[in-house]
């Protein structure tokens, strides 16, 4: 009996701004002294109002027209009620039926193919304190006390609410990665998992056969894109094996259990409660007229997707090697520059994917901190590409290039690779050199015992490490055969 | 010594400019008047001598270096106690923020300062500003200075007795569906209710965010429209306060006249349910402006008359129940433990707040649930929009209405135990102007044989606040703005 997967994502961005949502407070709360960036406003004192941050406006609007949504004017906020010790003014500050940004859609490609998510709306929203709970397990049951950290209070999330038409984990995790690189295309969220700059929420069902839709149920407290591929695929299994069982589903909000790998029922009365959701009189209506949403529109990169494509049109790389050096902006900027230096671009990528690649995973930091300038490297490419420097060469350059931080030429002098090239007589008595104090080798060469070239290429090794790689490597070959005959 | 409370806020100022007297003169004038008799009145809860005396001081020390002391050099005024000011309390008059001081000047505090005027204290007020009678108080009733065996209206009841008793020439207090105005009415001083959006609301603790709005409350009209100079700007710390170019209200008092105004008095309403020396006061007032050369008409407003309380009750509660969800207990204010945080909300919330904010409380949670929010509340925000759409029309053929503000003389100390409802029906006359958002007036027309206020509301079109306040100080001088009290015979 096949069952479709029915997967509707919402995704929480932490808006990259400087301040809070509603106040003048820094958002900068990770290590941060407890309480310490927090105001009359965020902390609901009495007579305050909220102030909106155009900032934070601006940068949902951003990433609204990034995922092709209509931007709507004149939107407003609502107060969405519950007392809980995290909220101090006993209610959030929510986007409830006016957000800023409805309608829209997300490409997605999996397995080579393409496809399209639907948007149901992107709002905005102020995040909720955070609550400390210290038992020593970290759970909220046991605790005597528990403490408030207002810090993130206050601080601007976009909800982007998609519709459910994602229909296996791997196309929610394409999904959730494609939202989080043009969040950062855009640099309108840092959007890290690890700190929460980024959050989903799971829902999930199984289609009936008749094709209607079965019984949905929500997954939180997933962190990573692994956890949520997991909470999935038990999730699916579970209500699988209910369906089979005849067992029932309830519509429901489960917890994710990364330790135990299963989810479990909340089993609060979360659904049933009643929010008043309320129109938030002390804000004034959003203005996101057609000629701010123009100039917005305007300053913005270009997409993601699109640069993909462009690659694979435009310097001919394979769609695959595409996605990896556009997974990046910065990686991708990189790589463009060197190909500007007359880097071939075949020899950028793969030099961007093994070389580069390497250096950033060794000392775990991202291009952006990378230090050698795009504009050196890809001159060093182009140099490798003209036989102008061997590979070893060009590795070892780029090693003091790294080490140094200075220029291609400088690295050259540095390297002693610019002490010139050995060629013609000189080439000679080395490679002769090295015959003679490998006689065994040279005999197998001679007799034609070296079928599969190993010998040749061994020689041809010795030679060019004599030569700290600075010999034309053809030009070795065809010496070690004259000198063999 | 010079008898400061008979002047007016302009005088004062002028001559701490010129020098005539100085504001620490005039400051101790006011503490001594204040010392003198609230001990009886009970207008006054806090009093900030210390913060005032420093005021006034830099105040006379800015006059001797000849820098410009400000629009209300040196003039004493009082807050009511729902005004933020840093450093002193501010109560609301509530168990719930009975010890709060706040940490933050409000806007309008701010502005007062910059103009010169210095804040004697803060003034009594019903709790939370829900009531009508400034009886709810956790510090005891006001009096009021115009007899004593009555209130003196609500919620900024303190307020306005201490306008009347002469304690300073102004006070400021919030106005949600007439507590402005009718405290004025009652006390025999006058009330001006700002359209929605002229003053800012920024460090009010107001109760109503679509209703509320500062108002001043003097014994002129003149010294309410320098107030309104002082306090009517745009602030990026209320998005609702209009960021427009705001008139000079004094200079809209010059050489005004109503000759030629379009003048409509309301009608069609229960005309028994008005005191008749109400209904006379509205008669004298459209009698003397038909002799300054106005044009008046009656007009009936019949969304307005028939629906105002019913949907005043329904907007300002629901939005009270939300406005006050931050007062939990948690960072600041009256705490009791409880066995959970459940229980903790309960117990404080239900120990730190008296019993009519809990029953607007109560009442507003209910509106805004699930079922009566569709049913309740979206209905009586489609009849806000209508009672607003009427006065528009009405605007588009007068350029002001005349009404009652209130429908009876000043109440007897414990109506409101008596007669709750009858006094919701109080609202029926001034909240309609919070409703349509329109900047309004209670003008006094002189005093019963008793000794009681009579008076008038005056409304204007929304941003209308100069033309309305021109048109009632011409009113102005056909009854003569109103003495204060003479305290001797009271106290
Ligand atoms: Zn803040």
């Amino acid at each position: 009996m096949a069952r479709q997967v029915v997967i509707g994502l919402e995704i929480h961005l932490q808006l990259n701004t400087k301040t809070k949502l509603f106040c003048e407070c820094s958002t900068d709360y990770i290590g941060a002294t407890p309480n310490s960036n927090v105001c009359q406003i965020c902390l609901a004192i009495p007579g305050t109002l909220p102030i909106i941050n155009d900032h934070a406006v601006e940068l949902a609007v951003k990433m609204g027209l990034g995922l092709h949504c209509t931007i709507n004017d004149n939107t407003r906020f609502h107060r969405k009620h519950y007392f809980y010790a995290d909220l101090p003014k006993a209610y959030q500050v929510t986007q409830y039926e006016h957000a800023i940004a409805t309608g829209g859609y997300l490409d997605i490609v999996v397995d080579g193919k393409k496809k399209r998510v639907r948007l149901d709306h992107l709002h905005l929203e102020e995040d909720a304190g955070k609550l400390v709970h210290p038992t020593s397990d970290g759970r909220l049951s046991g605790a005597s006390y528990s403490l408030v950290d207002y810090n993130r209070g206050g601080i601007p999330l976009s909800e982007i609410v998609s519709m459910p038409d994602m229909n296996s984990a791997a196309e929610a995790i394409a999904y959730i990665t494609q939202i989080r690189q043009l969040a950062r295309y855009l640099k309108v969220s840092d959007g890290e998992m690890e700190s929460g700059s980024l959050r989903v929420d799971v829902n999930v069902s199984l289609s009936n056969p008749d094709g209607s839709l079965g019984t949905r149920v929500e997954i939180k407290n997933v962190n990573s894109l692994k956890s949520i591929e997991r909470a999935l695929d038990y999730e699916i299994a579970r209500q699988n094996r209910a369906l089979d069982t005849g067992e029932p589903l309830y519509m429901e909000t489960r917890l994710w259990d990364d330790v135990a790998g299963v989810t479990r029922s909340m089993r609060n009365k979360e659904s049933a409660r009643d929010y008043r959701y309320y129109l938030e009189m002390d804000l004034a209506p959003i203005n996101a007229k057609p000629e701010y949403v123009q100039k917005i529109r305007e300053s913005m990169p270009e997409m993601p997707w699109d640069k993909r494509d462009r690659f694979v049109e435009q310097y001919g790389l394979s769609f695959e090697d595409s996605v990896k050096i556009t997974e990046q902006l910065e990686m991708a900027e990189y790589f463009e520059k060197c190909v500007a230096q007359g880097a071939p671009a075949d020899k950028a990528a793969n030099w961007l994917m093994t070389e580069i690649s390497r250096v950033l995973n060794e000392k775990g930091i991202c291009i952006c901190e990378f230090g050698v300038d795009a504009a050196e490297t890809g001159r060093l490419i182009a140099k490798v590409a003209a036989k102008e420097l061997s590979n070893t060469q060009a590795k070892d350059v780029f090693a003091v290039m790294i080490e140094k931080g200075c220029t291609l030429e400088e690295a050259i002098k540095a390297s002693g690779a610019s002490v010139g090239r050995v060629e013609g007589g000189a080439l000679e008595q080395i490679v002769r050199k090295i015959i003679d104090g490998q006689p065994e080798v040279a005999e197998t060469i001679r007799s034609g015992e070296d079928k599969k070239g190993g010998k040749m290429k061994f020689l041809q090794g010795l030679v060019m490490r004599e030569t700290r790689g600075s010999a034309n490597p053809a030009e070795v070959a065809q010496l070690i055969e004259k000198l063999l005959k | 010594m010079m008898e400061f409370c008979k002047l007016s806020a302009a005088e004062i100022a002028e001559g701490v400019r010129g020098k005539k007297w100085t504001a620490a003169e005039v400051l101790e004038a006011s503490l001594e008047r204040i010392k003198k008799y609230d001990g009886k009145i009970n207008a006054v809860v806090t009093l900030c001598e210390e913060t005032a005396r420093k005021e006034a001081a830099e105040v006379d020390a800015k006059v001797a270096r000849g820098e410009d002391p400000g629009l209300l050099a040196g003039v004493p005024y009082l807050a009511k106690d729902n005004f933020c000011a840093e450093g002193i309390k501010t109560t609301c008059c509530s168990k719930m923020l009975e010890n709060w001081v706040s940490n933050y000047d409000s806007t309008a505090v701010k502005l007062m300062k910059e103009a010169g005027a210095v804040l004697v204290g803060k003034t009594n007020m019903d709790e939370f500003a829900m009531g009508s009678t400034t009886e709810s108080s956790i510090f005891g009733a006001t009096l009021n200075p115009r007899d004593i065996t009555r209130v003196p209206g609500g919620s900024s009841g303190g307020s306005a007795a201490s306008v009347a008793a002469g304690y300073c020439p102004i006070a400021l207090g919030s106005d949600t569906g007439g507590s402005v105005r009718q405290p004025a009415a009652f006390c025999g001083v006058q009330g001006f209710k700002p359209s929605y959006g002229q003053i800012s609301r920024y460090g009010i603790v107001g109760y109503v965010s679509s209703l509320d709005q500062v108002g001043p409350i003097a014994r002129n009209t003149k010294d309410l429209a320098l107030v309104m100079n002082v306090l009517a700007k745009a602030d990026y710390y209320d998005s609702t306060c209009d960021a427009y170019d705001r008139p000079s209200f004094t200079k809209a008092l010059e050489g005004a006249s109503l000759k030629g105004k379009k003048i409509a008095v309301l009608s069609g309403y229960d005309k028994s349910h008005v005191a008749p020396e109400l209904l006379e006061a509205i008669d004298k007032t459209a009698a003397y402006c038909k002799e300054q050369g106005a044009e008046v008409f009656e007009i009936d407003l019949p969304v307005a008359r028939k629906h105002a309380v019913a949907c005043y009750y329904m907007v300002a509660l629901g939005d009270a129940s939300s406005k006050m969800a931050c007062f939990d207990g948690m960072r600041y204010g009256y705490h009791e433990d409880g066995k959970n945080l459940t229980d903790m909300y309960k117990r404080s919330r239900n120990n730190g707040f008296g019993k009519e904010v809990r029953r607007r409380i109560l009442i507003g949670t209910c509106i805004l649930s699930r079922g009566y929010f569709d049913n309740y509340y979206i209905p009586a925000t489609r009849v806000r929009q209508m009672i607003a759409d009427e006065f528009t029309e009405l605007f588009k053929k007068a350029d002001l209405c005349i009404c009652p503000i209130h429908p009876q003389l000043p109440y007897k100390q414990g109506y409101v135990d008596d007669k709750p409802l009858r006094v919701y029906l109080g609202d029926a006359f001034s909240s309609i102007s919070n409703l349509a958002g329109l900047p309004s007036m209670s003008i006094n027309t002189g005093f019963t044989q008793e000794g009681l206020p009579t008076y008038v509301q005056l409304i204007g079109p929304r941003f209308g606040d100069d033309s309305l306040l021109a048109a009632a100080s011409e009113i102005e001088k056909g009854f003569g703005a109103p003495e204060c009290a003479s305290m001797e015979g009271v106290c």
